[in-house]
């Protein structure tokens, strides 16, 4: 089974200050750190535990500039056979449909039977180009994947609905799936595993191997803001059994317990 | 020059941070408390290849440098620093000696064990009566047919309690002084060999440190490590290569209490503001940073001579990064706790902790007095 | 001015929450362009569902087959892509759901029109289409404009758009259904309901919910022991989930449950716009998080800047004083 897994490489924002930078359309980079989005791991893992059980190969792609080589080469590290980025520095601005385009440029060109990213991703929370990337290849997807088992090149897929309701739908092969985290329990490389995977090469994809001319962008981003507040919170200060003494009265004189 | 990890060490500094902050994080403060030993962990950083990272892939191990192994320990150390010793004893103390002086039988015998976590390696140098002076230890071993006779007691030991091979030293030939001790590789089920006290300690409490205690203890006589009278030289030969692990953890413990301190300055109030707005607090800060940075320096550049081979000159180098980050160590926690103020006395903060771990680095493996008499001995040749 | 269009979404005979906040944005963004709002209504033996959202919009296209009695992304695409190149609408509302994230990207990029996912707003300005998005862990939005084109299609977050009522009589139009049986390579085989569990959060007046910051397995015993102090039952954010620290039926959120306690007390949970939908509707809610930053705050009533595990102890003790006196 051949896998092609698209991951990225994303600032850690979820506890830290993020600031918006003075064009007023990104934030401010330098202090946040950036590692693989949470969803891609999953996605890379179930990719790998699909050739634990069925042999084949797997092939990790990510648009980004050189600092995602090390994001690649720790998943070739986890279990990943080839790399390849595409220089996002070559494509001036991006958004979901553009990546799509350029990874579709990329994997039309690879054999494969089955397409993993992560269900979203943390920084744009696009959630479309898993379902974008299908289309463009013409290929049958599935999101928010909790589940696969494949029986004769047709998998047997659970996706999360609302409410904790799943469903179970069949899709063949080759089919793309965006994967959601908890499907499984990503490995840590092992350090035999890194030192192989440190000396191997990436592929790099630029502007001389994809046309820069058919590419579209959907959307741009106007100006980031912060999200007006919706309900004026009170922060309550104090030490431990103070805010606790305050907390008990308002729970108390709103006869909330 | 160059100042850049490679990309292999680049990708081990992520994972093992990785591993440390989702598998260690949580478990640290918890077996700092019970003392208990963290086999759950070792277990999964066996799987990683973290208890052979110096050790050659065909004994079981990862086969990376000693910057590598630096680095290693300082990202466990930087969470907790009870696993961060018994890594750094498990690859310097034990593996690398077996690795440097063993025959190519004990090497096979020893090293996959003790790489994949199936046994554990403790060292026995120190004794009731011999700390820095080594040669005022008291354990005999004497050769009876096929087997050493054992005789002895060792304290302190780091991994003791839990661990199944040891290096134990031993006079063989009392009346040779130093050059007298022999060095032995003993099995946890050598009949006469027992533990002792197990210690209550101030910090790195869930090390199992344990006293060894050897009643007339049959050795087979193939595993005595390198020659008859060889012991001190390996002691030496394997504490300069230990001092690298020691300076890491240093500076892993004084990284996780900066990051503490940096954090907590910019929450905590005090006189209607966030206290890293007070230049005391700055400057403390900016103290702290100078420090860890200075030391990592000092650490990663013993570990790079003993990589490139310069003997001399890496003896020097290890002294002087364990007896500087040793230092540094205690000294920027001190500062952290002394950020967190009141707080920080409290056990309800990790800085405490980091506090108590940190003294150990002053006592063990050498004194900061012992360090400068290697140091000045080198500058006075 | 061309229409504004929006696809009803329903799943086991009921028509979803989202269908009503879409065609509320959709009739206020019609007002305002002087134009008209259209339902399109895929599904199987639809008259009553039909016939209970009569009211929200000017129109209702009714494109009534077997094949869309469960949601199935390629014959929804197939259908929805005909009637839009037919009708050529200004704008498509899809509703991102788990529904609407199967649909949505595929269908904008067969039609090749612009589109994009998970809007908070939507507003036409001079003609334009601006959407404002959430990013970065929902920490910044962001305001989104368009690849100029004579029709857009975006997909709409859930509980953004309070629904009003309305009182229009749409005029129903039937529609062949281009497609007749799902196609090979995709199937729907069943749906799976979630394990019922010992608790039924919803059910409960005080719900503690817990999340990353309570950092190991071990810890929940601490929130066990505290909320039975207070009378309540715990729940959960996704991630606790996800280590399978507690079921499934614990989780609060867009996956998960939707909880209206009388009290909801969060203890590490930073926030994020998934756990948010679940909960925030609750009658009063108390947030204890490290991070002033957490987006968790923009949604309490009280917050508490500390550690979670300082802060536990104390809050219990004062619990048990106050229910003493």
């Amino acid at each position: 089974m051949d896998i092609i897994v698209c991951i990225k490489r994303v600032p850690q924002t979820a506890e830290a200050k993020v600031e918006i930078e003075s064009s007023g359309k990104d934030i401010v980079k330098d202090r946040l750190t950036f590692d693989i989005n949470e969803s891609d791991t999953y996605a890379l893992e179930e990719a790998v535990l699909l050739k634990e059980k069925f042999g084949g190969t797997i092939t990790v792609i990510s648009l980004g500039c050189s600092d995602a080589d090390d994001t690649l080469r720790i998943a070739l590290a986890k279990g990943a056979d080839t790399a390849i980025r595409i220089k996002a520095e070559d494509f001036d601005e991006l958004d979901g449909y553009k990546t799509a385009q350029l990874l579709s440029a990329v994997i039309k060109d690879i054999h494969f039977d089955v397409i993993f990213t992560g269900c979203i991703a943390t920084d744009d929370a696009y959630s479309q180009i898993g379902a974008t990337l299908a289309e463009l290849l013409g290929i049958p997807h599935a999101t928010l994947v909790t589940n696969i088992e494949v029986i004769d090149s047709i998998s047997h897929v659970h996706r999360e609905l609302e409410g904790g309701l799943q469903e179970h739908i069949e899709i063949f092969l080759p089919a793309l799936f965006t994967i959601q985290t908890g499907i499984n329990v990503p490995r840590y490389a092992s350090l035999i595993a890194i030192k192989r995977a440190a000396g191997k090469e990436i592929k790099l994809v630029g502007q001389n191997e994809i046309s820069k001319d058919q590419l579209l962008l959907n959307t741009q981003i106007e100006e980031l803001f912060i999200p007006p507040v919706a309900k004026q919170v009170k922060i309550i200060t104090g030490s431990p059994g103070e805010v606790s003494e305050e907390l008990a009265g308002i729970i108390r004189e709103k006869g909330l317990i | 020059m160059n100042f850049d990890l490679t990309n292999d060490q680049k990708m081990l500094q992520r994972e093992v941070r990785n591993f440390a902050e989702t598998e260690l994080a949580p478990v640290a403060p918890q077996i700092d408390v019970s003392g208990e030993f963290p086999w759950d962990n070792i277990k999964k950083m066996a799987k990683l290849g973290l208890l052979g990272i110096i050790v050659p892939e065909k004994y079981g191990g990862s086969e990376f440098d000693f910057v590598s192994l630096a680095v290693a320990i300082e990202e466990i150390s930087r969470i907790c620093a009870s696993t961060g010793v018994i890594v750094a004893v498990n690859n310097s103390l034990v593996s690398y000696p077996i690795l440097q002086f063993g025959t190519e039988e004990q090497k096979e015998k020893y090293l996959p064990p003790l790489c994949s976590g199936d046994k554990l390696g403790a060292m026995g140098i120190t004794e009731p009566n011999a700390g820095s002076d080594v040669a005022a230890m008291e354990s005999t071993a004497k050769l009876e047919g096929n087997h050493y006779i054992l005789n002895g007691t060792k304290r302190f030991i780091t991994n003791g309690g839990e661990a199944g091979i040891f290096i134990v030293f031993a006079y063989t030939n009392k009346d040779l002084k130093h050059k007298g001790i022999s060095a032995f590789i003993v099995e946890r089920d050598t009949a006469g060999f027992s533990l002792g006290k197990h210690e209550d300690l101030m910090g790195i409490r869930a090390t199992a440190n344990c006293e060894l205690i050897f009643e007339d203890a049959k050795i087979p006589k193939e595993n005595l490590l390198g020659k008859e009278s060889d012991g001190f030289k390996i002691c030496m030969n394997t504490l300069d290569v230990s001092r690298i692990d020691i300076g890491a953890q240093a500076v892993g413990i004084a990284q996780g209490a900066l990051e503490e301190a940096i954090k907590y300055s910019k929450e905590r109030k005090a006189f209607g503001q966030i206290i890293s707005n007070f230049e005391m607090i700055q400057g403390m800060l900016a103290e702290m940073a100078t420090q860890i940075h200075a030391a990592r320096l000092l650490v990663y550049y013993a570990g790079y001579c003993k990589d490139k081979g310069i003997p001399p000159r890496f003896s020097k180098e290890a002294a002087m990064s364990k007896y500087f980050a040793a230092n540094m160590a205690v000294d920027v926690t001190r500062k952290a706790v002394q950020i967190y103020g009141g707080y920080g006395y409290t056990k309800d903060y990790v800085v405490e902790r980091l506090y108590r771990d940190a003294k150990i680095l002053e006592l063990y493996e050498g004194t900061a007095e012992i360090h400068k008499i290697v140091i000045a001995r080198e500058l006075l040749k | 001015m061309s229409e504004i269009f929006m696809l009803i979404e329903h799943r086991q005979d009921a028509i979803r929450d989202i269908s009503y906040e879409m065609m509320t944005c959709g009739r206020a963004l019609a007002e305002k362009l002087n134009t008209k709002l259209t339902a399109v209504f895929l599904g199987y033996d639809a008259d009553k569902l039909v016939e209970s959202i009569r009211n929200q919009a000017h129109r209702i296209m009714v494109v009534d087959n077997e094949v869309f009695k469960e949601f199935n992304a390629e014959s929804y695409q197939i259908a929805l892509a005909e009637i839009i190149k037919k009708e050529n609408p200004l704008l498509t509302l899809i509703g991102h759901t788990a529904f609407g994230m199967d649909l949505c990207p595929a269908l904008g990029t067969q039609l090749g029109i612009p589109f994009t996912t998970d809007c908070l707003d939507v507003e036409i300005i001079d003609g334009k289409l601006i959407a404002t998005r959430q990013m970065y862990d929902g920490k910044l939005n962001a305001k989104i404009r368009f690849r100029e084109n004579p029709s857009y299609l975006v997909s709409l977050r859930t509980g953004c758009f309070p629904v009003r009522d309305s009182n229009i009589e749409a005029e129903i139009v039937n529609i062949e259904s281009p497609v007749s049986a799902e196609p090979d390579y995709r199937k729907f085989v069943e749906y799976i309901e979630a394990a019922i569990g010992d608790v039924d959060i919803t059910k409960a007046d005080v719900v503690v919910g817990v999340g990353r910051g309570i950092k190991k397995k071990e810890n929940l015993a601490l929130v066990e022991d505290f909320a039975s102090t207070i009378g309540g039952v715990v729940a959960c954010s996704r991630p606790i989930v996800d280590a399978e620290w507690l079921p499934k039926d614990r989780q609060v959120g867009s996956s998960g449950k939707t909880v209206k306690p009388k009290l909801y007390i969060t203890l590490g949970i930073s926030g994020a716009f998934q756990h948010v939908v679940g909960m925030k509707n609750s009658g009063t809610i108390i947030a204890i998080n490290k991070d002033p930053n957490a987006p968790i705050f923009n949604e309490a009533d009280y917050g508490i800047v500390d550690d979670l595990f300082r802060v536990l102890p104390a809050f219990k003790n004062s619990i048990l004083e106050m229910k003493s006196k």
